[in-house]
């Protein structure tokens, strides 16, 4: 008996040596196959519609690649890396795509959280990757010279919503209302930050939430003339439609959380004229035409469906001028500049994309409708 | 800390709160009609709750043929959509809780498992019917139709008084009335107050204890599943995991009463959602879990059967 379990005990030690060996990260691997794009984000769990965006978007971008170029080297199924979202998932997941010597380059990942475990592991394999939406500021320190970002970070967004609404309602008075996450509560700062002395009450409503009595009370007697929600859009749907049902009529703004087709679909009628503003840009806008042939196609575009395309491109813009690894295509997209839907991504040094907008929207007859970059 | 605000919108706060806990009332009858008689947590309820949500959508949207996209119907079409959606759910939610008995429990309990046992395959149901939902609605919520134009009735000392809600607040009475008269009054009802009261000496004398079990959680699913429908006609939205934070809320309202005693399960339901609406406007809404779980303890401190009765300290647990 005690034989046996020295003899497991050693034979687990054998397989985890042998296996840490097979992931170890090589930046020289070569592929002998075909090229793989990697997307990494949620693609299951309570996170997965963002990520099921993205991965669209990536999908969508390669199958156009194909078409127009049949004999390109690039295998046509995205190498799928579902993290959740979660950096406990992603810790063990990294070592295993940085391992896979046909991936050369990574949409992803998609989240922040996720990002900081995963990117010093990339970073050692030398593997390429431009986030279509981690916006933690922070990132550039963790992947260095194979980070980049197609989009601004949450640094410029609190501020640009605030601005969104104080352009929008002369002499504001603002109720903050944030749902306790990460991204909400960072996001909030910044626009209180901005907003200063216009702020006249705020709240807390953690995810979960389903009954909003109290803090519409609280607006109706703080007098706000607007509200402005850091959250994600499945709650804001429900805030928004009980703020209307009883009976109040004041401007309803929130931030990218809440930008996407599903929030118009909850909320319906509640959702009319409710302020967005985002870093991103809805495929239906940036390109009716494409979103249509995409739909065709059978995936729905969704929030940051634009930038994972964007950035898919942009890889696949590499692979076409003949760069074939890792190193050559960082170095093509680190240098190189690509004229994408959602704007002209052009890199700087620390990997973070210049000359972007947050763009405001308003939903309106049940779209979205493109007001354009908040002016600063 | 806002007393300022639960002075001047008071009556507003306390109807909203009264439609609040008359849903998780309706829930909590469910937990303590099956806590009395098996002396067992039914931790899958809140997903017998859920299912009961969704069974309301597919009536809308599938029986009754509402769109989205439709404006509220009136009249008779109205009152005809709320009854089908109404009936829909709660027997969706009743054939859920029966099927989860006969696959997660009878068997174990015929086979003399202990209630542990019991208790981690409640959780492993519960847990198996949130990722299948999860799975089926690919994660996104679900809109509800809107059948009925909300409108305010009238209007008293600033309280706001909109229909939707003065129906839940009635219909659920009705139904708890309902309830009540059954257990009391039925020979089923007495069936299964005989053996909540004693298992051994109600099978001797001729209670099919089975039987029994199965109408309990039948009309605890019934229940749940006309507090799902009240829940999504005043919210108009669910999802998978919309059964986790009201199973809990309605959980607790159940062992604030006195669990295993239905009047206590309908005080606690609007004690918790009276208390919960209050605190959120002195607070802030993201104390009001806090706040509520602390007047639960000290109540239980004080009180350890609950406001009613049926400890469940001395419960065969």
């Amino acid at each position: 008996m005690k034989k046996n379990r020295v003899l497991a005990v050693v034979a687990a030690v054998a397989i985890a040596t042998s296996s840490f060996v097979a992931f170890a990260p090589s930046a020289s691997a070569a592929c002998s196959s075909k090229l793989k794009i990697a997307y990494q984000g949620p693609l299951t769990g309570p996170e997965a519609a963002l990520g099921i965006n993205e991965l669209n978007g990536v999908k969508f971008a390669l199958k156009k690649f194909l078409a127009a170029n049949k004999s390109a080297n690039v295998d046509p199924v995205v190498y799928e890396v579902d993290d959740q979202g979660d950096p406990a998932v992603a810790g063990p997941i990294a070592p295993k795509v940085a391992a896979e010597e046909c991936v050369v380059a990574l949409v992803g990942p998609a989240y922040s959280g996720a990002s900081k475990v995963s990117l010093p592991v990339y970073l050692s394999a030398g593997l390429p990757i431009i986030t279509p939406s981690a916006t933690n500021p922070t990132l550039p320190t963790f992947g260095k010279s194979i980070f980049h970002r197609a989009v601004l970070t949450d640094d410029y967004q609190g501020p640009a919503l605030a601005r969104l609404v104080t352009s929008k309602v002369k002499n504001a008075k603002v109720f903050l209302v944030n749902d306790a996450s990460d991204y909400a509560v960072g996001l909030q700062k910044t626009v209180d930050i901005t907003l200063a002395g216009r702020v006249v009450g705020k709240d807390v409503t953690p995810t979960g939430t389903t009954d909003f009595t109290a803090t519409i009370a609280k607006i109706k007697k703080s007098k706000a003339t607007a509200v402005i929600y850091s959250g994600y859009f499945s709650q804001a749907a429900v805030f928004v439609k009980q703020l209307r049902d009883s009976g109040s009529k004041i401007v309803f703004a929130s931030g990218d959380g809440t930008l996407d087709n599903q929030f118009i679909k909850l909320a319906r009628k509640a959702a009319e004229g409710v302020l967005l503003s985002a870093p991103a840009i809805p495929m239906e806008t940036a390109s009716p035409k494409l979103a249509a042939e995409m739909v065709k196609a059978g995936w729905t575009p969704g929030v940051y469906t634009t930038e994972s395309y964007d950035a898919a491109n942009f890889f696949l813009e590499a692979i076409k001028a003949g760069n074939t690894d890792r190193a050559s295509i960082n170095k093509y997209v680190s240098t190189q500049s690509s004229k994408g839907l959602s704007k002209v991504l052009k890199f700087d040094a620390d990997g973070e994309v210049s000359g972007a907008d947050v763009n405001g929207f308003v939903v309106k007859n049940g779209k979205l409708v493109l007001l354009g970059a908040i002016k600063a | 800390m806002d007393f300022a605000l639960l002075h001047d919108a008071f009556w507003g706060l306390t109807f909203d709160g009264i439609a609040l806990g008359a849903i998780y009332a309706l829930i909590s009858l469910g937990y303590t009609l099956v806590y009395g008689v098996l002396r067992l947590i039914n931790f899958a309820h809140s997903e017998v709750f859920m299912i009961g949500t969704f069974a309301a959508l597919v009536a809308a949207s599938g029986i009754m043929g509402v769109k989205v996209e439709d404006d509220p119907r009136t009249g008779v079409s109205m009152i005809l959509t709320l009854i089908v959606c109404l009936v829909v759910a709660m027997l969706a939610s009743a054939i859920t809780a029966v099927l989860v008995e006969i696959v997660a429990y009878r068997r174990l309990r015929q086979r003399g498992a202990t209630k542990l046992a019991t208790l981690i395959s409640a959780i492993g149901v519960s847990i198996s019917l949130v990722e299948l939902f999860r799975i089926i609605t690919d994660s996104l919520p679900r809109e509800f139709p809107r059948i009925m134009e909300k409108t305010f009735l009238f209007s008293y000392a600033g309280a706001d008084v909109r229909n939707d809600k003065v129906i839940v607040i009635i219909a659920a009475g009705l139904m708890m009335f309902a309830l009540e008269r059954f257990i009391t009054k039925t020979r089923l009802g007495k069936g299964i107050r005989a053996v909540s009261m004693d298992e051994n000496t109600s099978t001797l004398m001729g209670v099919n204890i089975n039987r029994v079990i199965t109408v309990t959680f039948f009309a605890g699913g019934l229940m749940a599943g006309a507090a799902a429908f009240f829940y999504i006609l005043v919210y108009e939205n669910t999802s998978f995991k919309v059964g986790f934070f009201l199973g809990i809320s309605a959980f607790t309202a159940a062992v604030l009463g006195g669990i295993g005693n239905l009047k206590g399960a309908l005080f606690g339901g609007f004690a918790l959602g009276l208390m919960e609406t209050w605190t959120s406007a002195v607070f802030g809404t993201a104390w009001k879990a806090v706040i509520s779980f602390i007047i639960l303890v000290l109540v239980l401190l004080i009180k350890p059967t609950g406001l009613f009765g049926e400890s469940i300290q001395q419960a065969r647990v």
